[in-house]
This record gives structure tokens, C-alpha cells and sequence, in this order.
């Protein structure tokens, strides 16, 4: 089964002053995967930019550059792309290992996949392993338990004991102290999991992306009222990288769509950006819209 | 105490010098006697009796101020400025063992160089097990957004810095490798410089090689460091600013290579490459001789806190439309465990080993090496890798049991985040201390730079010896002493492989002779600031000698004139006029208090800043000056009992040393564009401040006794006495005095004459693409018409006094347009970076 979607992400702002530059930084559009093809992809600026291109960046994530070079008191990037998602796959056999043979292998093994789990598997901007991590992730991690039932079962655990909440974060809040409030955001809920793994020593990576939501029960569908999403990806060797979303308590499927993946959120963030001006930023708005096409 | 001792015995007679036992001693040899490349050296030392030498010592030291050389070590407490030490003795090494060093070091590089294209390409040595991963992720100078960036030339490593030491062997051992920015080259050059009129005799005899000629290949490394295409490349050094503990290296490279000194807001990244803000437009930039670390350099993709950054940096380098030296990410090469792989990593890479040993090192990621460390540590010294496991070295020796227990816990905690290194029993070498020479630890710092196929590295470089007798790190932050270091030539400049490179070396004049923007603002201040203090000083010196004359006395006029002069005093200067009787305690607080600003003190502040900030624009003699206007009022500051002529020799003293600031300008600076804006400064400057003088007296004087008293005053501050006296004798006609003062395009103290050559500074700066005057240059013109259509003789009233609100009103128009030029100035030729700002696109 696969599904394929028209995803639209526009950020505006509005500034009290005129901007005499404005550099920009974007990571919004779909990998390419074994699962999910971006089929057509584009990025708007306006005022447009005196320069654009396109890099990928060390985890093979697809990064566009603008800068502006007239003033201006508006800036706003429209990312438009259609994507094919296929179902996730069955979960691999290869997931039987233990996790302790997991974090025995790291760093032992050589080659490409052994040196991006290494990467993985160490301390990031936002993310620390720590005791305090460890203790929680324990339980999931018995002696001897197939690796990916134990990240199933920790994912699971996040999903009923962290309240989703809005208010009670914001982009900056240390893990640590979203570990202790139990509540918070996706992008929260995929850092404490990737430090309860971490913590255990295993490697795990962040995910930053979409998902299709579905409307209220008996409402319409309203145009723009998605938001982007992350989740994180656990590593098996011999079999990969097997994403849980712990905010819905899911294996990530065709409704999941991959922006890109990073150590963390600073690695994957959508948009940031550099500015120069005497004022500040009076309102900024972010309009996601996902929606299904078949 | 001194002179006591000195009156009752003779002076103690030197003690010889004597190496330590168990050590190396560079100059003397087992057999105790000097080494043979020492033997020249250490003769002409026995014929200078310890006197003489710490007399060479005072003179080292007195060159080194004079030229301004100081290193800023953070944790100083004696101000952000210490003066850099130099011992006059230097360390001698001779030719045929420096050929092995250098060729060593050239290896080195050139593996290390092989090492970073693999880092931030293929990754083929973390695949090959040859590194573990982590030893390079877990490092602070390795950056992820650095991946892909390469140099057009052959060798990644541009610039390298390797600090060696001798065993109790005498063999030599690499200690650490400095790739990030690596300093000491410029501190280098100035030992050298110092050293050569220290011991100008024994520096002629001793055939050293000289210095120059690293330089000159810095230079043509730089041009050849270029992107692809371009063939006659923009250079500039980009330095964190004044305020860096090497910015004295920085300027002094930047002079002596000839490219301009820039800050981050100094240049900006367009969509067709990196520019130079210069007055009125922007120049290319194609290759950045980096001072600033990697992390810092660009706020959108490195650390995005940084001000010391230019946005989109990254991306240009990325693009290759400029070429940034050393490379963004170098600094992962400075990583303490790499020296522990490299061994292997040379076999494989070079198929041999390297020709200097690594000081022996156990990665306590790999548990056979963590428990010998461990079980060593108190003999080891022990290195984290990343910033989160500590910051700086522990030696196990100098650790308490507790220590100890406490550093084995943070290895545990994350072990491979540590390396474990052998300690290094250094080599000595002499040193001078108050009671003679004696032996004190070295350590030697080798500089390369990327030639071609190969590196060419300094003969010479910069030894540091450690400040006493205890162990521990040498390094200039932890109070080091720099010591010059000769390699003797076995026959004239044989240059070794300098020699053998081949391409050209570049000796053309920098295609950019132009200023930063950030530059050229500076130099505007300090024209400003110089003569802002300088009509400062006049006019406490006039207040002071009329305070002598009348404070005190029953003279009425007298009285009335130095309240007049008072009231000018604090309008002039901006400040509110102190509430005391006495105006002695307020002349004294308008001298000294650097808190308050208007003050001669705070502007004298300003104008050092304003100086540091352009220090690579600035003859050298310049810091003579500055030395001693910063001194000028040591004596008195802070002090309440200062007496009249205590206070009269300290404003003499600053005035002398403005003057001699206004000397230099006038007679040692090039008449360039950096020419134009300090004089720009200068002019407009004393214009205003002459406006200010006018407009603050002569409204407020009677026609009379007093009027006459306080014209006499006004001439006398606006130093014009002379030259009025010849024209009118004795008589004080207002008349004469605006003549003179403002509108005599001869008398270079008129605001007539400033205006002049204003407009000549003006006209001097590029406008591009344009015929027409700029605003600056209007505003100039404007201010020059009202002067030349205006008659004097109508702001002057029946008896001679002022007409007050007409002159006042005159003055006032003139002076507007002065501000106005000097905002527009500031608006259209300083290109001013807005503030910078980061945006995220989240809304939580």
C-alpha cells in the first residue's frame, strides 16, 4: 500500500524595521528513502533571494541556502512537494539480537554503517545520555530482550506516561527537565527517547517530518492546520534503522512523511535563519498543510 | 633595601651557570662544557657580566613597549594588557639537526593535512578502524556543517604549528599540533626583531637565518590559496578584534604581509561572494587568512550565538568563491588522542613511520589502555577530548590522593573521552633571572605553511620557557616567557628545503590597498578623539592659569571671566558644570575621572580604543605615543591631593603626546584613504570644537574689561594668541577675533580652514558610479558658503560687543551642518552592520 501527498510549509514573518539582509538555512524538503519518493519538490522565497542553492548535508539531508540582500520588513519561504509513501515494512527478523549484543558491536565492526552509529550513539547538541535517562529506560530493557521489543516497549511507555502538552515547553527546554514534568511535544517526546537509548547505549537518531492527520469526528478538513512532526529511529544492525513514534505510540507507516534526519533537532531544524535589523520580529506565522492526493 | 646592601659589600659577582641535574641542558653537555653551536654564544654571554645583561634585558623590554607588544591572558590581573616577555638570551640550534627537525615537521604536516581531507571527505580511516568514530565526533573542533569543504590547492592543512620538546635524551618529541588558527609567527618575527638591537654584535656573528623568508611564503601560500580562476587575489586576516589575547599578532601579520585587518562586520557574503565593506562600496574577498575559531565564524551554520561571525560564510566556502585559511574544521586535527592513532594512520597513509615520535599516549576508550592509565595516574598527564569531559589537562603528579580519586571517577564515567599522555622531562635551557641564568623547561613551537607540493617551515620559531621552576604546563597564557630562537647557519642563508620549493614568490604590492570600513570608522574616531582631548587640554590649561590668577582675589572682571570660562567648560565638553565654589576639585574631576564621560581621561580612553582597533594602520613610532598618552596622567588619576604643578605637568605631558600623535599623522602616514578619515576626524573635529569654544563664551561676555578678558582667553585656548597679537597689539576687538577664529582660511586653527581641507578629505572618497556630491560633501559646502558670504562686522553690535542672538544663531547653523556632514559620513562610508539576529521558524 502507498499514499501520496501534496505537503505545503510556509513560514512568514513580519518585522518592526527594515531588514538590511537576511540569510536563511531550510531543511523542508522530503528525503528520498527505500520507503518514500519525493516526486516534485520546490521552494518560493519572498522578496526573492538575491542567492538560493541546495547542499546536502553530513547525514545526506537535502539543505537550501537563501540570503536577501534588499531591505525588506517581510520575509515568507512556501516549500511545496508531492511524496510517495509506501507501508512500513514487516519488522525485520534481524531485530531478534539482544540489545546488549547491539551496544556491544558499536564501534567494533568498521565500515559506513558502524561509523553512522557511532555518530549516533554519543552526546548531541540537545540530547545527553544520563543516569537519570538510563533509570527510565531500564525496565524496557531487560536482560537479553530482542532489541526492537525493547524500543517498542520504551516508545510505548513514553506514549502513556508524558502528557501531550503545548504550553509546557518550548524550542529551547532541556530534556532533563521534560523528563521530570513528564510533558511536553513531540519533538520532546523523540529526545527522550533517543537519550533513554543513548543512555543505554545504543545509538539513535532524530527524525523531523509530517504526519496526515485526520479531521475532527464529523468535521471538515481544514486546509493548513497540520503541523510538522518528528519522531526517532533505533538502529539494528544487519537490518537499519526502524523509526517508533512514541507521540502516538506507532510504528511510523504511509502517513508518516521523512523531512530528514539528525543527532537531534538542531541537526534537522525546518527553518533557521540569520538577520540584520534595529527592530525586532513582530509576528511570525507557520502554515503546514498535508494533504492526501489518492 | 637594595641600595643598603649595595652601600656595605660589592655587588654579589654573578654565579656561573649551572644545568640541573638528570635534565637536558641545551647549552651545556655532559662533558660539561658548551655545546659546539653554542660556543659563540655562550662566550660572548660570559664577557657580559650579569649586570649587563639584565640591562639588555630592560632594553628588550623597553623595545617591546615601544612597539606595543602585549598578549592578553584572560586570567591576568593586571589589566587585559600584559606586556610580552621575552628573555634576552636566545636559544641557539644548529643548522644540520634543524634540517631534520624541519623536514620532520614537513612530514607531519603533510599527514595531518592527508588526515583532515579525510575527516571532512570519505571518512575512509573511521571505516578502516584506523580512528574510532568517536575519538573524532566526540571532539569540539570537529564540525559536522564543515563536511565537503575543500581548498583548491593540494594540502588541506594550510597553516601548521607543531610544539615540540626535547627528553632527558635529548631527542626530540612532538608535544601537541596546533591547526585550528595557529598562533605565535607573528610574536616570532617581533623576538627576533627585539633581539636583533639587544645583541646586534652576537646576532651579526652568528649567521642566523633570518625570518623574512617564512613570511614570504606565507604570502605566496595565500595568493596560491585562491579558488580557481582567480588571479589576482583579494587577502584580508580576520581577527576576533582588539580585545583577543593575540590581537598584536594579528595586526602585526596583517601590516607585514600588507592585506587589511577585518572583523566579522567588516566583510558580508553576497550571492557572488565574500566582500569588504570599504568606504562607499564593497570589495571582493578571495582568500581569509583566519584569526578567529572555526565555531565562531559564521552565526547561520556554526555556533549561532557568535558575533564574531559572518553569515553564510559556511556556504561561500562551501561554494569555493572564497578560500578561508585554515580551513573551517581544522581545529578537529588538534584532538589529543589523534597523536595516539597516528603512528598506524602514517603507516598506512605515507607507508612509513614519521620521523619525530609522538610523547607516548594510552586512549582510555580501549580497555587495556584505560586500566594502565588508571593504574598510572598519578604519573600521567591526563587530556579530555571533549569540552563536557574539562578543559584542561591534569597533570597526575601535581594531584592530591583525593584528586586522584576524583579524576579516576570522570574517566570512568566516560572513558573515551580521555587520553593519557607520558609526562615529559623537558630540556633546559638558560634563562635570565635576577640572580643570573638558570635553567628553566622549554618548549619549542615549529611553524609550517603550505607550499606547492610540500610545506615550508620557519627556520626558527618561538621556544617558551616556564616563568619558574615548577612543573606544569608552558604556555603563554599560564605567564610563559617568549625566547628567540636562532638557527645557525653552517653557511650563509642555506635556506634548506625553502630552497628547493619552486613558484614564485609574490612581492607585488596587495592589490588592496584599500580600508575596511570598520577600519576607516575607527580611524575617523581617533581623529576626533585626539582632537576632542586636544582642545580639552587648551581649555583646562586656560581655566587653570585664570584660576591661579584671579581665584580668590577681589578682581571682579577676573572673577566674572573664570565663571564664564567655567560655564564653557562644562558646554564644551558636554559634561554638567560641578556644583563646587572651588573650581579647583572640578578642573581636577574634568582631568581625571575616566568614569565620566567628557572627561580628559574618558577621551583619552576613547582614543586608545579607537587606536587598538586600527593598530595594522598605525606606523610603529605611533606606539611610542600611545605609550606615553596613556601614562600621561598615571601620576595624578584616582588621587584627591594632586597639587597645581603636579596637574600643570600632566596636562603638558598629554598635550605633548597629542602633538606628537598629530606629528606621525601628518609626517609618517601614507596620504591614503586611511589618511583621509583620520584627518576627515580631525577637521571636523575641531571645527566643532571651535564652534563649541565661541558659542560657549562670547554671547555670555560683556563688552568691557571682562569681554576683553575672556576674548584674550578664547584666542589663547584656540592656541592663536601669537598671531593675534601681531595683527591688533593689544586690543580685544570681537571683530578680529571671529575673523581670525573662524573665518581666516589661512589660520589653520579656523573653522574656515577645517572646512577646506575637509572637503579635499571628502573629495578623496570613492563614489562610485556617481559625479554628483554626496550629502557629506553638501553639507561641507553649505557650511563653507555661510562662512564666505558672511560679514562679520554684522554680528558684532555698537560697542563692540556681541550681537548675541544673531551670532549665536550664525553658529548654530554652521555647527548643524557639521553635524549633519558627520552623520552622513558615518551613514554612507562605515556601512554599518545592523544588529544581528536569529529567527527559527517555531512558534511554541
Amino acid at each position: 500500500m502507498s499514499s501520496k501527498y501534496k505537503i505545503t510549509h510556509r513560514t512568514s514573518y513580519w518585522y518592526e524595521a527594515n531588514v538590511s539582509a537576511s540569510y536563511g538555512r531550510m531543511r523542508l524538503l522530503p528525503r528520498d528513502l527505500a520507503r518514500q519518493t519525493c516526486l516534485e519538490s520546490s521552494i518560493s522565497v519572498d522578496p526573492s533571494p538575491g542567492d538560493h542553492s541546495q547542499y546536502l548535508d553530513l547525514f545526506g539531508n537535502r539543505v537550501d541556502y537563501v540570503s536577501i540582500h534588499d531591505p525588506h520588513r517581510t520575509l515568507s519561504i512556501t516549500a511545496e512537494s508531492i511524496v510517495e509513501v509506501q507501508a512500513a515494512p514487516p519488522l525485520p527478523l534481524a531485530g531478534n539480537v539482544s540489545w546488549e549484543s547491539v551496544r556491544d558491536g558499536i564501534g567494533r565492526i568498521g565500515g559506513d554503517e558502524d561509523v553512522l552509529a557511532v555518530q549516533f550513539s554519543l552526546d548531541s547538541p540537545m540530547v545527553e545520555a544520563s543516569e537519570a535517562f538510563e533509570a527510565y529506560a531500564r525496565p524496557s530493557f531487560t536482560a537479553g530482550r530482542p532489541v526492537v521489543e525493547a524500543v517498542l516497549d520504551l516508545s510505548s511507555r513514553i506514549h502513556r506516561d508524558f502528557e501531550f502538552s503545548q504550553s509546557a515547553t518550548s524550542v529551547d527546554t532541556p530534556i532533563e527537565q521534560v523528563l521530570e514534568q513528564r510533558k511536553g511535544v513531540c519533538q520532546d517526546f523523540a529526545h527522550v527517547g533517543i537519550a533513554c537509548l543513548r543512555s543505554m547505549g545504543l545509538p539513535a537518531r532524530y527524525v523531523s517530518g509530517y504526519l496526515e492527520t485526520d479531521p475532527p469526528p464529523g468535521g471538515v478538513r481544514l486546509v493548513g492546520a497540520d503541523v510538522s512532526h518528528a519522531w526517532l529511529s533505533a538502529f539494528v544492525p544487519g537490518a537499519g534503522w526502524i523509526d517508533v513514534d512514541p507521540t502516538n505510540d506507532q510504528v511510523p507507516g504511509h502517513r508518516h512523511i521523512v523531512t530528514a534526519f539528525g543527532r537531534d533537532y538542531t541537526d534537522v531544524s525546518p527553518f533557521s535563519g540569520v538577520i540584520y535589523t534595529r527592530g525586532r520580529t513582530s509576528s511570525l506565522e507557520v502554515v503546514v498543510d498535508v494533504l492526501g492526493l489518492e | 633595601m637594595q641600595s643598603q646592601s649595595q652601600s656595605q659589600t660589592a655587588p654579589p659577582s654573578p654565579s656561573p651557570y649551572r644545568p640541573a641535574e638528570g635534565r637536558y641542558d641545551e647549552m651545556v653537555g655532559a662533558d660539561h662544557q658548551p655545546r659546539e653551536h653554542w660556543a659563540t654564544l655562550s662566550a660572548s654571554l660570559a664577557e657580559l657580566d650579569a649586570e649587563e645583561l639584565l640591562r639588555r634585558q630592560v632594553e628588550a623590554d623597553r623595545l617591546l613597549q615601544e612597539d606595543g607588544a602585549v598578549y592578553h591572558a584572560y586570567e591576568s590581573e593586571t589589566g587585559p594588557w600584559e606586556p610580552w616577555k621575552l628573555d634576552a638570551v636566545p636559544v641557539v640550534l644548529p643548522s644540520r639537526e634543524w634540517t631534520s627537525i624541519e623536514h620532520a615537521v614537513s612530514q607531519r604536516a603533510e599527514l595531518l593535512s592527508l588526515v583532515l581531507s579525510d575527516l571532512y571527505g570519505p571518512r575512509d580511516l573511521l571505516r578502516r578502524g584506523l580512528l574510532p568514530a568517536s575519538v573524532v565526533f566526540e571532539h569540539d573542533g570537529f564540525l559536522p556543517s564543515c563536511q565537503g569543504i575543500r581548498l583548491p590547492t593540494d594540502h588541506q592543512l594550510f597553516s601548521y604549528a607543531v610544539d615540540l620538546g626535547r627528553d632527558e635524551s635529548g631527542a626530540w618529541v612532538v608535544l601537541a599540533d596546533r591547526t585550528q588558527a595557529p598562533s605565535g609567527s607573528g610574536y616570532a618575527l617581533e623576538n627576533r626583531n627585539v633581539m636583533s638591537q639587544v645583541l646586534p654584535s652576537i646576532y651579526r656573528g652568528a649567521d642566523v637565518h633570518r625570518l623574512e623568508p617564512f613570511f614570504r611564503q606565507l604570502r605566496a601560500a595565500l595568493v596560491e590559496a585562491a579558488p580557481r580562476g582567480i588571479e589576482d587575489p583579494r587577502i584580508v586576516v580576520l581577527t576576533p578584534g582588539p580585545w583577543n589575547e593575540t590581537a598584536f599578532e594579528h595586526a602585526l601579520l596583517s601590516s607585514r604581509l600588507g592585506y587589511p585587518l577585518v572583523e566579522a562586520a567588516d566583510l558580508v557574503v553576497t550571492g557572488d561572494g565574500v566582500h569588504m565593506r570599504s568606504p562607499g562600496q564593497l570589495e571582493p574577498v578571495h582568500v581569509i587568512l583566519r584569526r578567529v575559531d572555526a565555531s565562531y565564524c559564521d552565526p547561520l551554520e556554526l555556533r549561532p550565538d557568535s558575533q564574531l561571525g559572518v553569515a553564510g560564510l559556511v556556504e561561500a566556502t562551501r561554494r569555493g568563491m572564497v578560500s578561508v585559511v585554515n580551513t573551517l574544521g581544522s581545529g578537529a586535527l588538534e584532538n589529543p588522542a589523534l597523536m595516539r592513532f597516528l603512528p598506524d594512520i602514517a603507516q598506512h597513509l605515507l607507508g612509513h613511520d614519521l620521523d619525530l615520535p609522538c610523547v607516548p599516549a594510552w586512549w582510555c576508550g580501549d580497555e587495556t589502555e584505560l586500566a594502565y592509565a588508571l593504574e598510572h595516574l598519578d604519573e600521567l598527564v591526563l587530556r579530555p577530548i571533549s569540552r563536557a569531559a574539562g578543559k584542561s589537562s591534569i597533570f597526575g603528579a601535581q594531584c592530591s590522593a583525593a584528586e586522584l580519586d576524583d579524576l579516576k571517577r570522570r574517566i570512568l564515567h566516560h572513558p573515551s573521552r580521555w587520553v593519557a599522555q607520558a609526562p615529559l622531562d623537558l630540556s633546559d635551557v638558560p634563562t635570565l633571572t635576577p640572580g643570573g641564568l638558570a635553567p628553566r623547561r622549554n618548549v619549542l613551537r615549529s611553524f609550517a605553511v603550505a607550499r606547492g607540493e610540500g610545506f615550508a617551515v620557519m627556520p626558527g620559531g618561538l621556544t617558551r620557557v616556564a616563568p619558574n621552576d615548577d612543573p606544569g604546563p608552558i604556555s603563554s597564557q599560564a605567564g610563559a616567557i617568549a625566547k628567540d630562537t636562532w638557527v645557525i647557519a653552517s653557511e650563509p642563508e642555506a635556506t634548506g628545503s625553502l630552497a628547493l620549493l619552486g613558484g614564485p614568490l609574490s612581492e607585488e604590492a596587495n592589490p588592496l590597498g584599500s580600508l575596511s570600513a570598520g577600519a576607516a570608522e575607527n580611524l575617523w574616531w581617533l581623529g576626533r578623539y585626539a582632537e576632542r582631548t586636544e582642545a580639552l587640554v587648551r581649555l583646562l590649561r586656560v581655566v587653570h592659569d585664570r584660576r591661579n590668577e584671579f581665584h580668590g582675589s577681589n578682581d571682579v572682571a577676573g572673577i566674572a571671566t573664570l565663571n564664564v570660562l567655567r560655564d564653557a567648560l562644562a558646554t564644551v565638553s558636554d559634561t554638567q558644570r560641578g556644583m563646587s565654589d572651588d573650581p579647583w576639585s572640578e578642573v581636577l574631576s574634568m582631568v581625571t575621572d575616566g568614569a565620566r564621560a567628557g572627561t580628559l581621561a574618558h577621551g583619552i580612553q576613547a582614543l586608545l580604543e579607537s587606536a587598538h582597533g586600527v593598530r595594522d594602520q598605525l606606523s610603529g613610532d605611533t606606539w611610542l605615543v600611545i605609550g606615553d598618552l596613556d601614562r600621561g596622567l598615571s601620576g595624578i588619576r584616582g588621587r584627591a591631593n594632586v597639587r597645581a604643578p603636579e596637574l600643570q605637568r600632566s596636562l603638558q605631558r598629554t598635550l605633548q603626546g597629542l602633538l606628537a600623535l598629530q606629528g606621525l599623522g601628518a609626517e609618517s602616514m601614507m596620504r591614503d584613504l586611511a589618511w583621509t578619515f583620520l584627518d576627515g576626524g580631525r577637521r571636523i573635529e575641531r571645527a566643532l570644537q571651535m564652534i563649541g569654544l565661541l558659542r560657549g563664551t562670547i554671547p555670555s561676555a560683556p563688552a568691557g574689561l571682562t569681554g576683553s578678558l575672556v576674548l584674550e582667553s578664547v584666542v589663547t585656548a584656540a592656541e592663536s594668541i601669537v598671531t593675534y597679537r601681531r595683527r591688533s597689539r593689544l586690543h580685544w576687538h570681537l571683530e578680529t577675533v571671529l575673523e581670525l577664529l573662524l573665518l581666516d582660511e589661512d589660520n589653520p586653527r579656523s573653522v574656515a580652514f577645517q572646512l577646506k581641507q575637509l572637503a579635499l578629505d571628502l573629495g578623496a572618497v570613492p563614489n562610485p558610479g556617481s559625479t554628483r556630491l554626496r550629502s557629506d560633501q553638501k553639507r561641507v559646502l553649505e557650511a563653507t558658503t555661510a562662512l564666505r558670504t558672511c560679514d562679520p562686522s554684522e554680528l558684532v553690535g555698537p560697542y563692540g560687543g556681541a550681537k548675541v542672538a544673531e551670532l549665536d544663531a550664525f553658529l548654530a547653523g554652521v555647527e548643524h551642518q557639521l553635524r549633519e556632514a558627520s552623520e552622513a559620513v558615518e551613514r554612507d562610508h562605515f556601512l554599518l552592520r545592523l544588529p544581528q539576529q536569529r529567527i527559527t521558524g517555531e512558534i511554541r
